[in-house]
């Protein structure tokens, strides 16, 4: 026999024999109708686990790890408000089927069996995940990637006492709404919880409020591996910023009474709280999981022994809230109500077509409030002297700053966070001034770590925020690459458009930087980015274009809930000269604030027939320069500048070499992963002219004169053109 | 063998002339209970049940007063649910506006005697105020298809309406494929005006009907709340499902919330029946859903719902139909036919 069906057998037994565990008598607030609702919560959840087991092998369900044991967090809901948002732990059914009793007319089992059954049916993911989640519940979908989503219940902890003081137009939370986010004992080791949870301390400690409930169901065991005795407590009671509460989940009375002590605490000081909630885990990780394979029987037996629903009808019992006969009832007219829901749930629609699955990978459009933009004196009081620089060409770092701050003034619910983003201004002054004109809560300084400058973004998107976040360096995005592909990207895919987090995310990186910075202040590779379903990846190359292309980036994050991610080419952040010293052919006038450049339009320089240059970023810069040489070498080339990196703009840029003869690719990425591949494919596929690339190469880059060794450059782009076009004098 | 169902109990409306005599010849077993009745509206002066329900003559002016339908209806109803067969195991109890009265009497969170009060006080409440009226229009298709946005474009023309200076228009039920709609004479008109006529009846007004689950009914609940003790409410024995499609389980319902509810948004807020039905089924799939007499009206409201929700493959009128011939979804008590397979 499974252990399931041993667990449930002793449910039975034992209750019938009122044979229960030992434990403290129930105290506390709890009052005896409440009790007995969370007692439901608990049995449907187990009932549902079983279920689901069933569902498997019946070839019917698709998901089976299970919540068994962890059936306390119905009361830690109880202690919650709806309207409070739940990063919910995969064991937390319970919590989530006691929240549905707390708003009316939800229809939990049946959603709950929807989703075992993958069916199209099912609300929270319309049939692409087995998720735990519920718009009117407040719970966004988690994905399974250990402890991602701790860093965003950071960002949207922060985000409510930020929209007290900027009122995004599309909240989500009311502002005495705290945020919880549940995780097990073995997840709390992850590097990504240690990093929320070390970004709540530091900045409750500054006294910014952080209205966070961190909830660690310590079952003692991460699969097969045990946590050592004491050790969550031992790491996390003494946390500076970060009080610590403890209680027994096995004890619904307790977890009850500490879990609103800790919720209280959190809404009403606006401080982060850690509850540590002992559980057990009954019948190991998941359906094909033998917990017996790597604990000893006695230890199986243990914590089965100390089921929280024996627990329970003790302690309903005692508290003459129900009698143990009672309990059995709703224990097995629950069963038996889950089996008759099942039959008519199994039956329910699927998914068929890739189109059907991949529907819900761009967030629906949302009605935002038409703005007439910034009125003239609110733009003169925030450039001050720069109003006067603007009828002067200006290099792109300055350009983005001011379509910044035209944005920023026109949508008080854009906010910047990064690594020296507000008093620096910026590594390369990008965001100088900003933190001077909008205040230290719209441009925040973050503590150094990526991922919870990304969960930031991420939590202040989740109500109704278009955070503009910034990582430093290309190549410190890869620490914290998992908050974009496996949380940001994925969140309306899985919530079927339900939840989003729209952001524009400034990235500098690339090359080119003259001997500064070696490999990590150049990186050139864009894969990672690159194959993250429904995110859209700009990289201007000019000033203008990076001002008129940011406009569209906000737009597309505000008005279409889209993820952004913005690729600023260093080099280019300070370019003012294209073919001599002192030329200033790279720079450019700040084009005016309603101008802007639409996804999807690719830019053309040039009418030359001759050869297409397909490039971007500082690709276009060494190109115009190649350009005229080509000129006199009597090649008529023109540059395409791809601008959109993802989704590709194929139709435009089949367009834009239409009629050329030649079509040169130049991508200062590296070969592997590049641009440069979808583009020889789409070229090869979709195009008719000969087509080369001029690429970097596979290697890291070099501090010092050799910065350029690996890269495309003037010279080798002219040669591959030559090569390809053929010199005609 | 049980067979599982859920009890729904029909409201307003469904008393009519081929009703006249119906507790006299379905449950003449039942004096006590009925006796009980009486007895309350002789102590509140008006005349006794069993003499409304034994007259010879029915009248619509008399028998769709509030005072006089609603008790009725509530006796029918409730002496309907003691009288089904053994073998029926009720899994969960809703009803229809008026019904949400008598089911929380038929799941036992109020007692008979309790229960009769409750629907007495509130149905001469209704009268003797009588704020406004109900008028009934439908949206789905004539198979009962769904059709969302035709219901949207429904309701957004009662908001207009309602925005206009001294009209009142609301949506105070969700009934299957059909909308009934509250307001004031001058809301009410306009809807009337605005819409065609469909097969020769909607838009119908409910005679003697008030502007029931809508604001304009604040009086009554006050009242209400000032005439009906909460201590009357107690654990349901069977899941209640309200006009929300909230569930209230035995044992964990709070009826300080329960008495809060029915006196309040109940009485003030669009009663969603549709959704209380589409509720019962997903969340208790149960074999049957009975629907007690008097009347057979609800029963199409009923269907329309899981219709809307293809629930057990009906999508529609003719998939209802075959069911029904095959293997009965839906059981109306006030069918005499149809009575005998739930009676026993």
């Amino acid at each position: 026999m499974d252990r399931a069906q041993i667990v449930h057998k002793n449910f039975l037994d034992r209750v019938n024999a009122a044979d229960f565990p030992a434990g403290a008598a129930p105290s506390g607030p709890l009052a005896a109708s409440e009790a007995v609702g969370i007692f439901h919560a608990q049995v449907l959840s187990r009932a549902l686990d079983l279920t689901s087991r069933a569902m498997q092998k019946a070839g019917e369900g698709f998901y089976t790890i299970g919540s068994s044991g962890h059936e306390g967090m119905a009361a830690a809901a109880r202690a919650l408000r709806p309207t409070d948002m739940a990063f919910l732990h995969y064991r937390d059914a319970a919590f989530q089927i006691a929240r549905a009793e707390q708003v009316p007319g939800q229809r939990i089992a049946w959603d709950m069996l929807l989703s075992f059954a993958c069916s199209s049916e099912d609300p929270t993911s319309g049939g692409r995940h087995k998720v735990l989640g519920s718009r009117a519940l407040m719970i966004p979908p988690q994905t399974s990637t250990i402890a991602s989503h701790l860093p965003k219940a950071v960002g949207a902890a922060y985000s409510i006492g930020a929209a007290k003081r900027h009122q995004p137009e599309h909240q989500v939370m009311p502002e005495d709404a705290i945020v919880m986010c549940s995780f097990g004992d073995a997840s709390a080791n992850h590097s990504t919880a240690q990093g929320a949870i070390n970004t709540a301390g530091w900045t409750s400690v500054q006294s910014t409020p952080l209205p966070l409930l961190f909830v660690c169901e310590d079952n003692g065991i991460g699969i097969s591996v045990k946590t050592p005795n004491g050790w969550i407590e031992a790491s996390m009671a003494q946390r500076p910023g970060i009080k610590y509460f403890k209680a027994d989940g096995l004890d619904i009375y307790n977890a009850f009474a500490v879990a609103r002590e800790a919720a209280e605490y959190v809404r009403t000081r606006k401080k982060p709280a850690f509850l540590h909630l002992r559980t057990v885990r009954l019948y190991g990780h998941a359906g094909a999981d033998v917990p017996t394979t790597y604990l000893s029987k006695a230890e199986v037996e243990a914590d089965e022994a100390n089921d929280p629903l024996l627990h329970s009808v003790r302690l309903l019992n005692e508290a003459g809230a129900l009698s143990p006969m009672e309990a059995l009832k709703v224990y097995t007219d629950t069963c038996a109500r889950v089996e008759r829901i099942r039959a008519e749930a199994a039956t329910r629609p699927h998914l068929k077509t890739a189109e059907d699955v991949a529907v819900s990978l761009v967030p629906p459009k949302r009605d935002c409030s038409p703005t007439n933009g910034p009125r003239l004196e609110e733009r003169a009081a925030a450039f001050g002297s720069d109003m006067r620089a603007m009828e002067e060409p200006q290099p792109m770092s300055r350009l983005i700053n001011w379509a910044l701050t035209d944005l920023m003034l026109e949508h008080g619910e854009i906010v910047m966070m990064g690594e020296d983003v507000g008093r620096k201004g910026g590594v390369y002054g990008v965001s100088q001034k900003l933190q001077q004109r909008f205040g230290p809560d719209r441009v925040i300084d973050t503590l150094l770590d990526e991922q919870s400058i990304l969960g930031l973004a991420i939590g202040m998107g989740h109500n109704g925020f278009v955070p503009i976040p910034e990582i430093q360096f290309l190549a410190y995005l890869h620490n914290a690459e998992d908050q974009l592909r496996g949380e940001a990207a994925t969140l309306p895919f899985f919530s079927n458009g339900q939840f989003t987090n729209p952001m524009v995310l400034r990235i500098a990186g690339l090359g080119y930087q003259k001997g500064f910075g070696g490999h990590f202040h150049n990186d050139n590779s864009l894969a990672v980015l690159r194959d993250i379903p429904g995110i859209v990846i700009a990289c201007p190359s000019d000033g203008a274009e990076a001002a008129m292309m940011m406009r569209e980036a906000v737009r597309l994050a505000r008005e279409e809930q889209r993820v952004v991610v913005f690729v600023e080419p260093i080099a280019l952040y300070p370019m003012r000269d294209l073919y001599a010293a002192k030329d200033g052919g790279w720079m450019r006038i700040y084009p005016s604030p309603d101008r802007r450049i639409a996804l999807g339009e690719a830019g053309v320089h040039g009418e030359g027939t001759d050869l297409a240059i397909v490039t971007y970023g500082n690709g276009r810069y060494l190109s115009t320069q190649a350009q005229a040489e080509l000129a006199v070498r009597g090649v008529n080339a023109r540059i395409v500048d791809l601008r959109w990196l993802a989704p590709l703009p194929e139709a435009a840029l089949l367009d834009a070499v239409k009629g050329c003869r030649h079509v040169l690719i130049v991508d200062e990425c590296r070969i592997t992963g590049s641009q440069s591949e979808a583009l020889m494919a789409l070229f090869a596929e979709q195009g008719d002219a000969p087509t080369a690339r001029v690429t970097a190469r596979d290697c890291f880059i070099a501090t010092g004169p050799a910065y350029g060794a690996t890269l495309p450059s003037k010279d080798s782009i002219v040669e591959a053109a030559l090569k390809l076009a053929g010199a005609k004098s | 063998m049980t067979r599982t169902a859920v009890l729904i109990c029909p409201g307003r409306g469904t008393y009519n002339k081929a009703e006249l005599g119906y507790l006299h010849r379905h449950h003449a077993d039942k004096a006590a209970l009925l006796a009980g009745f009486d007895a309350q509206r002789l102590a509140a002066g008006q005349e006794e049940l069993t003499a409304l329900d034994g007259a010879t003559r029915f009248s619509v002016s008399k028998y769709s007063r509030g005072d006089i339908a609603s008790p009725l209806i509530y006796a029918s109803t409730l002496a309907d649910a003691q009288s089904l067969a053994k073998d029926i195991e009720i899994v969960a109890v809703t009803g229809n506006s008026m019904g949400w009265y008598t089911a929380l009497a038929a799941a036992g969170a109020l007692s008979a005697a309790d229960g009769f009060k409750v629907v007495n006080t509130m149905g001469t409440l209704m009268q003797q105020q009588l704020i406004g009226g109900q008028l009934v229009y439908p949206f789905s298709g004539p198979d009962w298809q769904d059709n969302p946005r035709r219901r949207t474009e429904l309701l957004t023309l009662a908001a207009e309406l309602n925005a206009r200076d001294g009209h009142d228009l609301a949506l105070s039920i969700d009934l299957g494929g059909m909308l009934v709609l509250a307001g004031n004479e001058a809301g009410l008109t306009a809807f009337e005006a605005a819409v065609p006529v469909l097969d020769d009846r909607f838009p119908m007004r409910l005679a003697n009907h008030a502007a029931f689950h809508t604001a304009m009914q604040a009086p009554v609940a006050a009242e209400g709340r000032s005439r009906l003790s909460a201590e009357m409410f107690t654990q349901p024995d069977v899941p209640l499902i309200d006009g929300r499609g909230q569930i209230w389980w035995p044992g964990a319902t709070d009826n300080q919330a329960l008495w809060d509810y029915t006196l309040g948004p109940q009485v003030v807020e669009t009663y969603d029946f549709t959704r209380a039905v589409q509720n019962a089924a997903c969340e208790f799939a149960p074999d049957l859903f009975i629907v007690t007499g008097p009347g057979t009206t609800l029963g199409g409201a009923v269907a329309q719902s899981l219709a809307q929700i293809n629930w057990k493959g009906v999508a529609g009128k003719a998939d209802f139909k075959v069911r029904q011939a095959e293997a009965p979804l839906l059981i109306s008590m006030g069918d005499d036919v149809q009575r005998s397979s739930a009676t026993g």
